[in-house]
């Protein structure tokens, strides 16, 4: 019992985590039609700068300010780059946010080098809130959470309550008749480009310390990310959410509970073949569920495309 | 009596509460040229693409040849001899103003998804080509990119495409929308000859082209008929005259 | 009307099919003579090992573009393709060691293909249903699926080590083991030719065309009585079938296949080269795939941070000429055809050049900045263009920086002469 409380709250993070990452992500899709490829180098840039901050300035400079820097690196990619490129179709958007995150990648192997920094948690949060059966939950965790929690309930508020929320939520789904109504859609769209990739870099900030600040992270949460907003739907943000949970929950599960593939197949009444070593399908009988637990998100995806292509919450392409 | 080449029956289509198609029943038959008109917004490109199969009716039926169209897609809605074109024009801009033609011929000519014939080595695809070209008159473009050309040319392109796999029924959605008078005239002429002996079923909202090609004209107003028949009855019905801005009908002629 | 056998000139068509034939063909024998020469040039065994990887990558290539280019459809996954044939060769390759089958190793290539599109087919099943955003995705996720598999199923994949093998216990073909890297260079030569030509020709056949009306308009394939649903399929499944004769062709070049050969970086690569080459001309990704090959392997040798230049390159490609070198190359066709294009000579001398320059000093720049910052400490010593200096000193960086203004500068300056240059190329009529 208390096992599973542990588990909860470690995918409650991870998922909130990931949400941070997909939100942004998402409202950018809807938004503009592109999906982000570099969305996750914007996160890895968010740590960077952080853990740069922190050296001088202490960890929550670090906080305040590394997202800003993102989210105005984001503003102006949008404004140079993607702008650009807009003009030749879905597909060299893509890529050319493919290249981006190529690039970033490159570029912060060139500034900072190969290996991982150390930033750290800070000291103040540096302790363990509680434990539950002998497993201790870290402060920083609880922060995390509440971290999360709190953006999260900052952007509802923003997008449901006020005008500017309102104006965007018209831009999502029917840019021209926003312009055509007066607004500046290309500067909606730079900034709705520049508070997603901020976020992402938020996310950054507070996962530096704990899953470690290096050149690979990028590539590491970079897809789990679109499969997140894939399997939610693309373009909503409740989808988002659910989707990062439901991601957050299994990997964390399937990672602590070790569940051999062979208990399963013994449970529905087929034998262990006798020469195991030698048979062909050796590798299935003998895989737990820690092996399979980062690739689960992907057979979802999969399932969900096949079976339900809009995703949990997203609506239907004409 | 013969079959119909197309028959609606009680067809309606709803998306979500708005209702836009509101119950439709109309007969056309072989070799029939029909005009449907009618003010925007009546529901006639809805009415094309749910005979098409763009999307499905909400209820009724349609039946091509006397065999119902529900459930086809428009790929095997176009094999049984259905051909449309499109409002907005619809080619392909990028290849040659002959590739458009010959692609639209590959079906027809029973290549399917052959991947051992050289198209530029069959002499039929090449001909036919040529023939439909000289047909809408675009021989000499033949070369050019599609998208190059000028915008009449381009729906008289449209056109031609449409015939070219040798369907029976054609729709023409607005062939002559957004041109001058000498191109409208030049694309009535076109469609007259091309469509010799076929069944036309054509979305228009210029007068002076319908009464000039059509055999007869149904009226679509708020997604339902108000009246079937021949042009010059249709002018004269009161109904008609009172919904379609009777002021419109009456300055053409 | 009697056969084609004749050439009728007042038959246009007739007259365009024979000389379009000879003029395409000629392109080919070239390549042919090209591949048969090159050894005889560049002898040392290094530089064969470098055709050898360039050949293999122009045929993945060229199967990648009959998606992208052809098909409008952008493939995020689709090093397993070729993974899987490589892997499915290497198995066969021990099996004929294992039991001594006598097998020609000449046909194993055939094999990866056809395991290849065995998964194309597969996979495309339920894939190919739409071609935008949703088939990326996809492909996104079966190649991660794949590739993450490839770890788990060691039956198959062989772990960490990969499945290694040999190829010379094939049937001898003709007395030709494949002991040398020659041999393997020519029996390379003859699958890329012979894939090349059948790729080529498949484009000219009925689904071919329709895979570019497809990609074009869907909606209007579709009332041409094609489904553009089968119309995907089947180019997804030619494009399975040619990405696993490259895995086949890779296995018995070099007798290894690993999971690096089907992760999400190899697909990321295939994706840069043929964007780089073009996507629009059939011969662009070949362009990129030998541009991409020879950047790799001679820039880094040269620098540690070739991968930032590459990268920059690609974006570079994608924000100003997305027609990629290819695209490049024949925009300057219609001034050929003018006659004109000489008077683009002087102009591209002055304003390219120093351009060129003035990158080239950016990039000291670059250098001496990650010299300065990660060489060991004490280690101020660096080699740049054949001098050897101190980067600690500021005279390097000074001399860098202003070989970058200057060359960016008049680079900038003489664009608009360029650019009235290029116009002036571009119309008919006024002097020649």
């Amino acid at each position: 019992m208390e096992l599973i409380l542990v588990n909860v709250i470690d995918g409650l993070v991870t998922g909130l985590l990931l949400f941070m990452l997909s939100a942004g992500l998402t409202l950018i899709f809807s938004m503009m039609g592109v999906l982000n490829f570099a969305h996750a180098s914007f996160y890895m840039l968010g740590a960077y700068f952080a853990y740069q901050i922190s050296l001088a300035l202490g960890f929550w400079v670090g906080l305040l300010i590394a997202p800003l820097i993102v989210g105005v690196m984001g503003a102006g990619v949008e404004r140079y780059g993607l702008r650009r490129v807009h003009q030749y179709g879905h597909v060299p958007e893509l890529i050319f946010t493919f290249g981006l995150a190529l690039l970033i990648e490159e570029l912060v192997q060139f500034v900072w080098g190969k290996n991982q920094m150390a930033y750290d948690i800070p000291d103040i949060l540096n302790f363990t809130a509680f434990s539950i059966a002998g497993n201790s939950i870290p402060a920083y965790k609880i922060f995390m959470i509440f971290i999360s929690v709190g953006i999260f309930m900052g952007l509802l508020y923003v997008l449901t309550k006020t005008r500017v929320g309102m104006i965007i939520q018209a831009a999502l789904s029917y840019p021209r008749t926003v312009e055509a109504l007066g607004h500046n859609v290309p500067l909606i769209f730079m900034g709705v480009f520049g508070v997603g990739t901020a976020l992402a870099g938020v996310a950054g900030v507070i996962a530096g310390p704990v899953l470690g600040t290096f050149p690979g992270m990028a590539f590491v949460l970079g897809s789990i990310v679109f499969v997140t907003i894939v399997i939610g739907g693309l373009g909503s943000l409740w989808g988002a959410l659910v989707a990062s949970l439901l991601i957050g929950w299994i990997t964390t599960f399937a990672k602590s509970y070790n569940i051999a593939m062979s208990d399963i197949l013994n449970g529905i009444g087929i034998a262990t073949p006798e020469n195991l070593s030698d048979n062909m399908f050796r590798d299935l009988w003998t895989v737990t569920s820690p092996q399979i637990a980062d690739i689960l998100p992907y057979i979802l995806m999969v399932l969900i495309l096949i079976f339900r292509p809009a995703g949990l919450f997203g609506k239907r392409e004409s | 009596m013969s079959t119909a080449a197309l028959e609606l029956t009680g067809l309606k289509k709803s998306f979500g509460k708005a209702e836009i198609i509101r119950g439709i029943d109309l007969s056309i038959g072989k070799a029939e040229r029909h005009a449907i008109i009618g003010p925007n917004g009546a529901g006639k490109s809805t009415l094309f693409n749910l005979i098409t199969a763009r999307f499905p009716p909400s209820a009724g039926t349609v039946k091509l040849h006397g065999e119902d169209l529900a459930g086809l897609e428009p790929y095997q809605i176009n094999r049984k001899g259905l051909s449309r074109s499109f409002q907005i024009t619809n080619i392909f801009p990028k290849m040659t103003v002959f590739e458009n033609v010959r692609c639209a011929l590959l079906w027809s000519q029973g290549y399917k998804y052959s991947f051992w014939n050289l198209v530029n080595r069959s002499r039929a695809l090449t001909e036919g080509a040529e023939a439909i070209l000289e047909q809408i008159n675009l021989l000499e473009r033949r070369n050019l990119p599609a998208g190059t050309l000028s915008y009449a040319e381009q729906r008289a392109l449209e056109i031609g495409i449409t015939i070219a796999g040798g369907a029976d029924v054609i729709m023409l959605d607005e062939p002559t929308a957004g041109m001058s008078h000498s191109e409208t005239d030049y694309i009535t002429d076109l469609i007259m000859k091309v469509t010799e002996g076929k069944t036309l079923i054509m979305v228009e909202h210029d007068m002076g082209v319908v009464f000039g090609l059509a055999d007869r004209i149904s009226v679509l107003v708020y997604g339902e008929i108000i009246a079937t028949g021949k042009p010059e009855d249709v002018r004269a019905d009161p109904r008609v005259q009172e919904a379609y801005l009777g002021a419109a009908l009456e300055a053409e002629h | 009307m009697s056969d084609q056998l004749t050439t009728d000139p007042s038959k246009p068509a007739q007259r365009m099919r024979a000389g379009s034939m000879t003029l395409t063909l000629g392109p080919w024998i070239v390549a042919a003579i090209a591949l048969m020469v090159m050894p005889y040039i560049f002898t040392s065994n290094s530089a064969l090992t470098i055709m050898n990887q360039m050949w293999i990558t122009v045929v993945f290539a060229l199967a990648y573009n009959m998606l992208l280019g052809q098909g409008g459809m952008l493939s995020f996954g689709h090093a397993v393709y070729m993974g899987l044939g490589g892997f499915f060769c290497m198995h066969l390759m021990n099996y004929i060691e294992d039991f001594g089958l006598a097998f020609p190793l000449p046909l194993l290539p055939l094999f990866g293909g056809l395991f290849g599109m065995g998964f194309a087919m597969i996979i495309g099943s339920f894939s190919t249903s739409g071609a935008g955003t949703r088939f990326a995705m996809i492909s996104l996720g079966v190649g991660e699926l794949i590739a993450a598999c490839s770890v788990i199923i060691v039956a198959f994949f062989g772990g960490e080590e990969g499945i290694s093998g040999d190829r010379t216990y094939g049937l001898p073909f003709f007395g030709v083991e494949f002991l040398k890297q020659i041999e393997v260079y020519y029996l390379i030569s003859f699958w890329l030719m012979l894939s090349a030509v059948l790729m080529y020709l498949f484009s000219r056949t009925p689904v071919g065309r329709m895979a570019n009306a497809v990609r074009d308009n869907p909606e209007r394939a579709q009332f041409l009585g094609y489904s553009a649903r089968w119309v995907r399929f089947y180019s997804f499944c030619a494009s399975g079938f040619f990405c696993g004769i490259a895995g086949g062709l890779f296995a018995i070049s070099y007798e290894i296949l690993t999971e690096e050969n089907l992760n999400a970086t190899s697909s990321g690569v295939i994706l840069l080269v043929t964007f780089l080459g073009g996507v629009g001309f059939f011969f662009g990704p070949i362009i990129g795939a030998i541009a991409f090959t020879l950047l790799q392997t001679v820039l880094s040798l040269q620098t540690e941070l070739w991968a930032i230049y590459v990268g920059a390159l690609f974006l570079a490609t994608v924000m100003f000429f997305p027609g990629g070198l290819a695209g490049l190359m024949m925009m300057h066709v219609p001034a050929l055809r003018l006659g004109k294009a000489s008077g683009l000579v002087m102009p591209y001398i002055k304003t390219l050049i120093p351009g060129a320059i003035g990158v080239l000093g950016v990039c000291a720049l670059i250098e001496m900045t990650f010299h300065f910052r990660h060489a060991a400490k004490g280690d101020h010593e660096m080699t740049l263009f054949w001098t050897t200096f101190d980067s600690h000193t500021v005279m390097p960086w000074l001399i860098a920086g202003i070989i970058a203004a200057v060359g960016l500068g008049v680079a900038r300056a003489t664009a608009p002469a360029m650019k009235e240059a290029w116009d002036e190329a571009n119309t008919a009529g006024g002097a020649s």
